[in-house]
């Protein structure tokens, strides 16, 4: 791990050579994290348990595969999520289109009903199937929103404040971001609400390197307010595989491209 | 031992007064530690099922108890779809998340709910159906479209009409209603404007009572007070001699609510009423005092002799009909309602207070005055002048009675027949916003939004299959089934909305199949509905899900909504619910159970109608036995319960003829009866029996009985009657309808007492006068219906303190008799007796 850590490092060295000695900009410090936790690899896919629990301590589970294909880094960007569990929304898919400069393009094929429906997603601040993701956690905010700061940069940690340029679209007045020095990996967000007050956490609660890739493999989402919490757990992750573009379309809602999904 | 009392009393008088002082201070000293709990749920046990499951199903289905905020525009076509007011609502809404209490995340109103629409061809939208302040009219109108589109939305957040709108506002917990809705006011008074903005909400009701109630506690004490306080003035015209009885009047309360506040008793709604009882009760004995010493004062012209005298001729009376009184409020401690228990408890125990003070504090005080000052008192003339007119009216009743005897029995008889047909037409029935007078805010409120909208008025139907591993509520047939019980409900008509898991399961379907109306049904399989399900969930609130079923979806929960609050009306729904559920079989094994406020109303009510009608049994049966005691036969004791009986019943009777609701304050007033209205008949027969031993011959008696005693009797009817008459002037109805029934009661057990009574004797004399022969133990016959009564008692006691069921009371009782039977039988052929017998031939 330390290896690929120093990979990194030289990496962003040859890249960022000019900023080595002093700290990087805001800006940087922000893009490096959005590839870090959105970007990694050309595309790649993962196996995700997602065990949600309510303030009663009420557990309910999703599993699904999902398929990311990047057509440019920091860009937009491509994704598919298959369900499995619970049995009666297997086959279920959505599928996403990520739009950094418009709004996302959604679809979902509900399998019971042979239904392809798109979604408007004139608002990613909606609940991922029930979960206390929203569908931005999963497919990462687009940077231009908001405005990013740098509140405080201690020994391995930078602490990013960024406040939404339009407040009236999110529910949350600012929320701060904690990304590690050495490999630009975000391990905390808090999220803040207009009065100031924290109501929403997530975190990274497991990060390996996979492939050469600092991954996270446990995550958790806390509702504060509401007192429930979302784990997801990724296993089976691979980078680069080489998904043709092709397979995210709707006509592979109805027929997912099993070759992929195995 | 009481006779030293009284001498002491009357011989070292300051040492009982400061002892007096001395218990007012600690009374005093617990006032502020005072608890207040006007929570109409606390009429049950903390542990009642019903409490429990209610608690439950608020956590397990994430519910809180609501105020209700109404916005009502009648004025406008498009009502309160306008931006003015849609803008208006979004402020308030806001301001409202803001009030320490309510819960933010959980409001229902446009801004905080999510709606899922079309969003063009083969899309659907998932969105806040307010998500900011609105500009134009279009986006009102499109509001306006898709809240009544949606079933969660229409008849309960919008009326129908769309002329009203409901904001739902939860809170944490219920006795914060009254200050979060005032704050509600506050906030909603920034905004007026064409549209009207109403409050309401069974909580609100609850806690606003309790609010005004200690007004009223405040107000109608005191006016009570003067009200005595004039009526002996007008009695006695002796200020001086008035003052006692009020100092002891308030002595009484004082001591009696420190007792109440320091043992740790909240003061509810119940026991807010006890220095309203007290104060007309604690004063009649010194009524009595006083009467008797005004009279006789001026033959004796020494105070202390007199009033030994005094005392001496009223002991036995007072102490009797103290007992009476204080165990008919006693034996509302055998109900299972906790705020019953502690009320009837301390107006017994303030009742054996205030005679306790009679027999000490009043003869310490007419020894501390002044011999010359009481040189005028009781001038016999004037006394006669003011009250010739009763005299008049009383001796006319006598021959009335007299000569009428037969009449007046068989009126009674009619009377009684009457109010037994009038009783099986009560109506039980309670609605705690029917506490305020019909212009109070909150009735015009709950008017207003029950003519708008389904009902304020939230129970919350739990239907449980038991079944942890099926999600049996995801198959369709149970959501059909559910569907059609959403139906049925609606067909019967008191329901006015109902929300459920069917709802929500329809309405994403068919927004899946482009908003078209056909796909308005529950989808065929399972895993269509959990499709269905998992899509909903994809909203900024998905856990409005978990408001109408568990995670595990073995439990759903059905919220009803009824337009009135009436236990009635709930009632009814209950039975059409279980109608639906024996008519129609449910494809799965579920089981069904209730929550809500209104539902909570009607357990406790249905417990405290049950509960007061055993009461009365009880404590019936205890003054019997007090009676037979006292006027040493049990036939006499039966005889002095007729007036008080046919009181009640005609009551009662009343009751139903006029159609006034037997509500709580109703139900507790029958315990009272008996024992406030048992003393005119003590007084009665004892006066009675008395003055025939000295005469021998009723018809002189009756002449002499309608002097004096009658005149007390009547005095102390005013007193207690006119004494809870300021209670009609409180704004809340349970106060006035304790002052106008109190009122009746007073008049009427008063009435049968001075016609019924003298009518009785006149046709059985010697029933009453004669002594008995030998002692009552010699009699088989009367052994016997002590020995019945002595097994009912056993019952009650058994029952109403263990719980015990009726087949193992019922056999102790039937050892009971016949054992009894085999002691009187025995009895009977004892010595004394056969010697008493001897001496009858």
């Amino acid at each position: 791990m330390k290896k690929n850590v120093l990979l990194i490092a030289v990496f962003s060295f040859f890249f960022y050579s000019g900023s080595v000695f002093s700290e990087p900009t805001v800006q940087e410090i922000v893009n490096k994290a959005n590839n870090v936790s959105f970007y990694q690899g050309k595309d790649g896919k993962a196996s995700i348990s997602m065990t949600i629990s309510d303030n009663q301590g009420r557990t309910r589970k999703r599993v699904f595969k999902i398929l990311r294909f990047d057509i440019a880094d920091g860009g937009n960007q491509k994704f598919f999520v298959y369900f499995s569990a619970p049995a009666d929304v297997e086959n279920m898919v959505y599928m996403v289109w990520k739009n950094v400069d418009g709004n996302d393009d959604r679809w979902m094929y509900l399998p019971a009903l042979d239904l392809v429906r798109r979604i408007a997603a004139t608002d990613k601040r909606s609940s991922f199937v029930g979960s206390d993701f929203v569908y931005e956690d999963i497919s990462g905010r687009s940077l231009e929103l908001d405005t990013h700061e740098l509140v405080s940069s201690e020994q391995d940690t930078y602490k990013i404040r960024n406040t939404p340029k339009n407040s009236n679209e999110v529910e949350f007045a600012y929320f701060d971001v904690y990304i590690r020095k050495d490999n630009f990996m975000p391990y905390k967000a808090e999220y803040f609400n207009k009065k100031n007050k924290l109501y929403r956490t997530i975190e990274a609660l497991e990060i390996k390197d996979i492939n050469g890739f600092p991954t996270v493999l446990k995550s958790k989402a806390t509702d504060i307010e509401k007192g429930s919490n979302t784990i997801i757990e990724f296993s089976e992750v691979e980078y680069d595989l080489g998904f043709e573009e092709n397979i995210f379309t709707e006509r592979f809602l109805r027929r997912p491209p099993r070759k992929w999904l195995k | 031992m009481f006779k030293r009392i009284i001498l002491f009393s009357v011989n070292k008088p300051k040492t009982i007064i400061a002892g007096v002082i001395v218990l007012v201070i600690l009374g005093l000293i617990q006032f502020p530690n005072i608890k207040i709990d006007t929570d109409p749920e606390n009429m049950l046990s903390e542990k009642e099922f019903v409490r429990v499951f209610h608690h439950d199903v608020k956590k397990e289905f994430g519910l809180y108890d609501f105020i209700v905020l109404g916005i009502v525009n009648d004025k406008l076509e498009q009502g309160v779809f306008t931006v003015d007011t849609l803008n208006k609502i979004y402020a308030i809404t806001e301001e409202i998340k803001d009030i320490d209490g309510v819960i933010p995340r959980e409001i229902i109103s446009p801004s905080t709910k999510d709606n899922i629409r079309q969003g063009g061809p083969g899309m659907i939208v998932f969105e806040w159906l307010m998500k900011e302040p609105i500009i134009n009219e279009e986006q009102a109108l499109m509001i306006q479209e898709e809240t009544l589109d949606n079933p969660m939305f229409k008849g309960t957040m919008v009326s129908e009409n769309g002329k009203a709108l409901c904001i739902y506002v939860p809170i944490e917990k219920k006795n914060m209603s009254y200050r979060i809705s005032q704050e509600i006011k506050a906030i909603v008074s920034k905004f007026k404007g064409e549209e009207n903005y109403y409050i309401t909400g069974l909580p609100v009701a609850e806690d606003t009572f309790g609010f005004e109630m200690f007004k009223q506690m405040a107000l109608s004490a005191p006016l009570a007070g003067l009200i005595i306080f004039l009526l002996m003035f007008w009695f006695f015209r002796k200020v001086k001699m008035i003052i006692p009885p009020m100092i002891l009047a308030v002595v009484t309360i004082v001591i009696t609510m420190g007792a109440l506040i320091f043992l740790k008793f909240p003061v509810h709604i119940m026991s807010s009423m006890i220095p309203i009882f007290l104060m007309p009760i604690a004063v009649l004995d010194s009524v009595h005092i006083l009467s008797e010493f005004f009279d006789k004062y001026q033959q004796f012209k020494n105070k202390k002799e007199t009033i030994l005298h005094v005392m001496d001729e009223l002991f036995t009376p007072m102490l009797f009909t103290s007992l009476t009184s204080a165990v008919g409020f006693f034996s509302l401690s055998f109900s299972h309602i906790p705020p019953v228990q502690a009320f009837g408890v301390f107006v017994a125990f303030g009742i054996m207070i205030a005679w306790l003070l009679t027999i000490t504090f009043i003869p310490s005080y007419i020894a501390l005055v002044s011999e010359s000052s009481l040189k005028n008192f009781g001038h016999v003339k004037k006394e006669d002048e003011n009250h010739s007119l009763m005299d008049n009216i009383l001796q006319g009743i006598k021959s009335f009675t007299i000569k009428r005897s037969k009449l007046i029995i068989a009126l009674s008889i009619i009377i009684t027949l009457l109010s037994v047909y009038g009783i099986l037409h009560i109506n039980v029935n309670d609605n705690p916003v029917k506490w305020f007078s019909k212009n109070h805010e909150i009735r015009i409120a709950d008017r207003v939004l029950n003519k708008h909208f389904g009902g304020t008025y939230t129970a919350y139907l739990i239907i449980d299959s038991g079944d942890k591993e099926n999600e049996v509520f995801k198959e369709p047939d149970m959501l059909k089934y559910i569907e059609g019980l959403q139906a049925y409900l609606i067909k019967e008509g008191k329901v006015g909305k109902i929300t459920s898991l069917s709802d929500v399961v329809k309405k994403v379907h068919y927004e899946l199949f482009d908003g078209n109306k056909d796909y308005n049904i529950i989808p065929k399989t399972k895993a269509a509905v959990s499709q269905c399900l998992i899509s909903y969930e994809n909203s900024h609130k998905p856990d409005d899900l978990w408001h109408m079923a568990t995670p595990d979806f073995s439990k759903t929960n059905v919220w009803i909504q009824l337009k009135s609050g009436d236990n009635q009306d709930m009632d009814e729904v209950i039975s059409q619910v279980d109608e639906y559920f024996s008519l129609n079989k449910s494809p799965y094994t579920v089981k069904h159970n209730w929550a809500g406020l209104t539902y909570i109303n009607v357990v406790w009510q249905n417990k405290m109608v049950m509960g007061m009608l055993n009461n009365f049994i009880g404590s019936f049966i205890i003054v019997f036995f007090m009676m037979t005691f006292l006027f040493k036969s049990p036939i006499r004791g039966l005889i002095s319960m007729i007036p008080l009986s046919i009181t009640i019943l005609f009551i009662y009777g009343l009751m139903g003829f006029i159609g006034k609701d037997y509500d709580m304050p109703v139900a507790v007033l029958s315990a009272l009866t008996l024992g406030l209205s048992i003393d005119f008949a003590i007084h009665f027969i004892e006066r009675a029996r008395e003055i025939y031993a000295k005469e021998g011959n009723w018809e002189e008696a009756s002449k002499e009985l309608f002097g004096a005693p009658a005149r007390a009797i009547t005095r102390n009817a005013f007193v207690v009657a006119i004494g809870f008459l300021p209670l009609l002037a409180s704004p809340l109805i349970p106060y006035r309808t304790v002052g106008f029934f109190m009122f009746c009661i007073m008049l009427v057990s008063s009435i049968a007492t001075l016609f019924i009574l003298p009518a009785i004797i006149t046709r059985f004399p010697k029933v009453v006068f004669e002594a008995e022969k030998n002692s009552m133990i010699c009699s088989c016959k009367y052994c016997m219906i002590i020995s019945f009564a002595v097994s009912l008692t056993i019952i009650y006691i058994l029952r109403g303190y263990t719980g015990a069921i009726w087949t193992i009371t019922t056999l102790i009782s039937i050892v009971i008799v016949v054992l009894m039977s085999g002691i009187c039988s025995k009895l009977s052929k004892h010595k004394i007796c056969i010697i008493d017998q001897k001496e009858d031939k």
